[in-house]
Formats: structure tokens, sequence, C-alpha cells
């Protein structure tokens, strides 16, 4: 038997024209491509590359930079402010990542459907989380007053209980922005997990229900294990969106009172903008991102294993 | 195919081209004394102390025919100023605190001021001067605006519980009692309060607060001269007023609630709605309370001698920042001449308007007295002529407010808190930054 390597005639004559058209196709697509491109490389790519190179100076625009090493990493790492807001930062990404998942499932549950009306409650039940974060802010300060005849105290007044201090206690401030985080973020969580259910093949449901699976075996054999992926999206976005809490905390207490609240961004924004430490910020910023790129890594990881 | 592919190939191209053109940058800058001067000032956009900024350069333009161009900010202002220097693409021109001095010059933000080459110099005050003077004795800006802190006493209260105007803390105390547990407001609910205070951490408030109460008390921050400092935060007296700031809030509990994280925009509120009935505040608010609250029910009173024996206001003010980079470093000069001289300082002044960006002048050729009708600048006149006291002069001070705002707000929210060993830890605190700043004596 003798075998040839050589490919046929037409063959040869058509891969220059394939590899051409291949070309072309390519150059069209990453020409296209380039606005965007361009517009992530002026707004994301090279301010993080420059924040990767502050990390390691002392930042002066108009002065030149100094090059410190690793000094800023070991200012901030060894920064007992930096190491307790980062504690609160888990505490808050864990707190509002789970509350969120709780009550946005429950809502979803309760508000999956077809019916016309549910339009219209969901509609209202999301406006928190489409609503401007100062406007929420300035709402819930105004909630947790912390006099007696502050709004949620006179509700605590009618049952005997209060007044509480809420934003104004170092024992309760980060429970209470926790709330709001959570009050904000459920919505967006149920809209996913309305998605998630409606593509729950229905008759699943029946087949449970004709087995004698009542509503909740229903729930948990069923419906749960059908939506793993949408379970899996949700608690990634909803721990990058817990990692990176601010503005509700710069709104709310700026970190306060006696540093309760402080977590890992508003102690970077003082660090950066308040106290002029650029560089120490910078490096606190990388941290961030690296817990953050991490975190979403693993949670890919425990996805694809799953 | 082939034909389609070459158009669809070209526009790709031109898409990409046109893109590229858009996102282009023009770098180009003027380096003439005739250069368009931007002037950031850190007044809330619409108000009309924005309106008499623009009035200022209007002026000053039609005097000199330098164009300007007034951006005013008021939110995150230093924020905003940092995002500026980054792109080193700063304005010509900052009307900002003076004790932002310090934090503009160790970015090189700013540049140094030949005193000489504004004319009128003489004319401004001592005080003033110093204010713009920098840790290294050199002078990086031009004193613009002088102020000093009073109490804004709610007298309709004052006079329905027939207490006199306080003439000691302790006296200051009966009074803020009384007004958390009298029911001045006769509503006949308990929903008033003695003091209102802005105890936020942000931009260092509390801190700025309570440095009249620690002056009055005998104490301050830091002893020394410049360049040759230590902390004085951690001396009785210090201890005196700090143990007094405290009690408000927890022993006596006079103080109005959410005043822990309260910033001076939400502080305000709370004065002018009859929440709380001490304010010590500056008198920018005065035209706002008038308005807010009405003339009649609130009365304008210096803060009464501490266990220090005497009354002591923080002195502040504002300076003109020469910044960095300017195309037009002629123009910078004329425009700081013109601000501090008696027909700028006059404008800026705005009689007795809410308008007033020159609170007081810092020109003595000026007679504020003619100016302005309101008897009550003449009391913030006095209490600054009477050794009202600008912050210690460090390199930077921004971290020494913010570490003591960041002390004196825990102590405060966290009533078992000791105040003793808080100041002590503070005292080391600002050792470590004196250190860090090559000031410690």
């Amino acid at each position: 038997m003798t075998t040839t390597l050589a490919a046929p005639p037409d063959r040869v004559r058509a891969a220059p024209a394939a590899r051409r058209r291949k070309l072309s196709t390519n150059t069209s697509a990453w020409l296209w491509l380039a606005p965007a491109l361009i517009l992530f490389a002026l707004f994301k790519f090279v301010p993080m590359a420059r924040a990767i190179s502050m990390s390691f100076q002392e930042v002066r625009p108009y002065l030149g930079d100094r090059w410190v090493g690793l000094d800023n990493y070991r200012t901030v790492l060894g920064d007992e402010a930096f190491r307790a807001a980062a504690g609160h930062t888990v505490v808050l990404a864990l707190g509002e990542t789970l509350g969120s998942i709780v009550v946005g499932l429950a809502l979803a549950l309760l508000l999956e459907g077809t019916a016309r009306h549910l339009w219209f409650v969901r509609t209202v039940v999301f406006l928190p989380t489409v609503t401007a974060m100062a406007v929420v802010a300035a709402l819930w300060r105004i909630l947790y007053y912390p006099a007696p005849d502050g709004a949620l105290n006179s509700v605590l007044g009618w049952i005997g209980l209060g007044p509480g201090q809420y934003l104004d206690s170092p024992h309760t401030s980060l429970w209470s922005v926790m709330a709001v985080g959570i009050w904000r973020g459920a919505p967006y969580d149920m809209m996913i997990f309305i998605a998630g259910l409606a593509g729950v093949d229905r008759t699943l449901y029946e087949a449970a229900a004709a087995d004698g699976a009542g509503p909740l075996r229903r729930l948990w054999h069923v419906a749960f294990p059908a939506m793993r992926a949408v379970f899996g999206i949700v608690l990634t976005l909803a721990a990058i969106r817990g990692l990176r809490v601010f503005t509700e905390i710069f709104l709310l207490t700026n970190g306060g009172p006696n540093g309760s609240t402080e977590v890992v961004m508003t102690l970077v924004y003082k660090l950066g903008l308040e106290r002029n430490e650029l560089g120490v910020a910078s490096a606190g910023s990388m941290l961030l991102l690296v817990a953050t790129v991490g975190l979403t890594l693993l949670a890919q990881l425990l996805r694809r294993r799953s | 195919m082939t034909g389609r592919r070459v158009l669809a190939m070209a526009v790709t191209a031109a898409v990409a081209a046109g893109c590229l053109v858009a996102c282009g940058g023009d770098d180009s800058a003027g380096s003439d004394a005739k250069a368009e001067l931007q002037i950031w000032v850190r007044k809330p956009p619409g108000s009309n102390t924005e309106k008499t900024d623009q009035q200022l350069a209007a002026a000053f333009t039609a005097k000199t025919g330098v164009p300007t161009k007034v951006t005013a900010l008021f939110d995150d202002f230093e924020t905003k100023l940092q995002q500026a220097a980054a792109q080193k693409r700063l304005p010509d021109i900052v009307i900002n605190d003076t004790d932002r001095l310090g934090g503009l010059v160790k970015q090189g933000l700013v540049r140094e001021v030949d005193r000489q080459s504004i004319a009128g110099q003489a004319d401004l005050t001592p005080a003033s001067w110093s204010a713009a003077t920098g840790a290294d004795g050199k002078i990086y800006g031009v004193p613009f605006s002088a102020q000093s802190f009073a109490l804004f006493l709610r007298k309709d209260w004052r006079e329905k519980l027939g207490l006199p105007v306080p003439k000691s803390w302790a006296d200051l105390d009966a009074l803020a009692k009384a007004f958390t547990t009298g029911d001045p407001d006769g509503n006949g609910k308990a929903d008033t309060y003695g003091y209102v205070v802005p105890a936020s951490t942000k931009r260092g408030y509390t801190s700025w607060y309570f440095a009249s109460f620690l002056f009055s008390a005998g104490g301050d921050f830091l002893t020394g001269t410049t360049g040759k400092l230590t902390p004085a935060i951690d001396s009785p007296q210090a201890l005196a007023a700090t143990t007094e700031f405290q009690k408000q809030f927890c022993t006596d509990k006079s103080v109005v609630p959410g005043s822990v994280t309260a910033e001076t925009t939400q502080a305000h509120p709370l004065f002018e709605t009859g929440k709380g009935g001490i304010y010590l505040t500056g008198p920018y608010n005065m035209a706002r309370f008038d308005k807010n609250l009405g003339k009649e029910k609130y009365e304008v009173v210096a803060l009464p001698p501490g266990p220090g024996g005497t009354s002591v206001s923080l002195a502040e003010g504002e300076n003109v920042y020469l910044m960095a980079g300017s195309a037009n470093p002629e123009g910078q000069n004329r425009f700081a001449t013109y601000a501090v001289s008696p027909e700028g300082q006059t404008l800026g002044m705005a009689g007795d308007t809410d308008g007033n960006v020159v609170r007081l002048p810092v020109n003595s050729k000026v007679d504020m007295a003619a100016v302005r009708k309101d008897t009550r600048w003449q009391l913030f006149a006095g209490i600054y002529q009477n050794g009202a006291r600008y912050v210690p002069v460090v390199p930077d001070w921004t971290p020494f407010r913010q570490s003591s705002a960041d002390t004196l707000n825990a102590l405060v929210a966290d009533c078992s808190q000791d105040p003793k060993a808080a100041l002590a830890e503070l005292a080391k605190t600002f050792s470590d930054e004196l250190t860090k700043q090559g000031a410690k004596g």
C-alpha cells in the first residue's frame, strides 16, 4: 500500500484562497470591534495599567513619581484599618449576597407567572434597583432616624421596642447598611430568578405532581436543579457587587461611626482622594481586584464542576 | 462577492478611522498672557455664591481683558481636583480652604507665589498671609477670605424657657439640656435637642467642629514651632475638651440624634427645622438661616470661655491658589491681585446677601461696615481679630484632621471608649505623622 501526503491539486489551489477569505473575515471583524476596543483601552485597560504602576510608586503628578517598590502594599497590609475594612467587606459581601438571593428567590417564587397584573407588581418591586443610590440613601436616612419619633422607631414603639440607633451605633451600623443593600439588590436577583424559573420545563412539574410531590418537593427536586446555572450567575454577580460596595456606605455613613462600616472601597477612596496617598490607594485597589478575580474564577470553577 | 467584501472593508476602515479621530484628544495648550483662565470655586453650582464668583471673574475680565471661565463644584471638590491633576489638566486658579494648602504643596499642584508680584500685598492682614504660607516658609497662595465661628442659638426657645445667654460651658450645657427636655417649641413632644454637631468623619468634619472647643479649653492639636512640633492632643486641656464633647453625646444626650453620621449639609437643616437649638458654625449661614428659619428666631454669640478661661475660635478662610502648569502665569497673578484688591473684596462680600464669597475681608483697607449693614458680621470680625487661631502649620494638615476626626467620632459613637486612652493613641498617630512629614521637634 502506498500513501501520499500530497493534497489533491484542487485543494492545493483552494488553500490560499480560504486563508485569504479567513484573513479578510478576521480583519473585518477586528475593525468592527475596533471602536469598542479603543474605548475599552482608553477607559479600562490604560487606567488599570496606570493603577498597577501607581501601586509601586509615590504619586506626585507635578513633581515626578517616586518608585517605592512594595512599600505601598506593605503599608496597606500592615494597616489595621485596612484589615478591619477587609473584614467588614467580607461580612457585607456575604450578608448582602445571601440576603439578596434568599429575598430575591422568595420574591421570584411569589411573582413568577404569566398573569397580567404581575407585570405591574414586578415593576414596582424592581424600582429600588433602578432608583438612584443618592435617593435611596436619603430615604433610608429618614427611615433610620434614631430618635423615638423616627419612622422605623415609631413602628417599633407600637410594639414596645426601640428606639434603635441603626446607622448611628457602631454595633448596628453594618447590619443597617446591609439591610439597605439587600433591599436594593434582591429585586435584581429576583428578575434573574424569574427568567430561570420560566425556563424550567413545566411537564417536569406535572410529572412530579403526578408522582405525589408537594410544592416544596417540586421546588427542591425539580426547580432548583434546573436553575443551577442561574444560581451560579446570581451568586457570582452578587458576590462581586458585595465586594465592590461603595456608594451606599459613602452616602449613608462614610465608613462611620467609629469605622464600623468602613469597607475596602471607601478606605481606598479616602486614602487616595482625601489623604492624597494615591500610591497606597492603588495598592489597596489592586488587592481588591485580585480578590474579585479570584472569587470569579472560583465561582466559574465550582460551576463547571457541578 | 469580492467587490462586496472590499466595500465592507472600506466601510469598517472608515468607521474605525472616524472613531480614532473622534477619540483623539487635543493636547495643545496656549502659552500667552491672554489665554483663558479656568477658575474652579468650591461653591454649590447654581448658588448665589457661584453667581458672585462669576461676577468677580467678569469684572476682572472687563478690567484686564483676560478671559475667564468659572466652574463651580461642591461635592467631592478634592476628588475632581485630583482627577484633573492625574490628567495634568489642572485649572489655572482654584479658590479653596486655607487648610488644603499643605496637601496641594505636597503634590506640587500649586506654584509658589512671589508676594511682591501681587500689587497691594502689604494691605493684606499678616494673619491671612500666614494662612497662605507653607511649612517651608514659602508662600503658596494669595489670601482671599477669612472667617471665624460663633454659636447660633435659638433665641425664641431660650426666652421661652427663661434662660440667660450662656457665659460658660456649664451654662451652655444647661441650655442644651433644657432644649432637650423642656419642650421649647411647645408642641408637647420630646422632639427637640440642644447641640447640632456635624460629627461625620467625612472631610474631617468632627475635628473641624471640635477645634474651637479645644482651643477655648486651652488645648491644641500640636505644640512647638513650625518644623519642630510635638503632639499636644493628649494634654490635660485637650482631655477636658474631649471629655466635655463626649459628655454631650453620651451622658447629657443633648445632641440631635443622627449627628455622628451627619456632615454639614445634613446638619444645617437640623438647626433650621427646629430639631436642635445650638449650632457652632460660620457667618456664611446667616443669610440661609434668616431665610429658612427667620432672623428673629435666633441669635449669634461668641463661644463662652472654656476651662482655659478664654474664648478662641478656629480661624479659617480661603486662598486663591495659583495652580501648576498654567499657560498664563501672568494672568494668574493679575487675577489674584484683583481678587484681593478693595474692589474685588467688596464685590466678593456681596453686601448682606447670601452670595458672599468673601466672609471677612483680608484687605485692611476695606471697611466692612460700609458694605454690610448687618452688625452680626462685626461679631465675627471681632472674634477673628481677638485671637482666632488657624490650625498648626505642617506640610500636610489633612492626615491630622482626618485622624483626629476618626478618634472623636469613635468616642461619641461608642460611649464605652475612654477619652484619655483614645487621645494617647491619637498623640502617637500624630507623632508618627509628624515624623513622616519631617516636621517633628
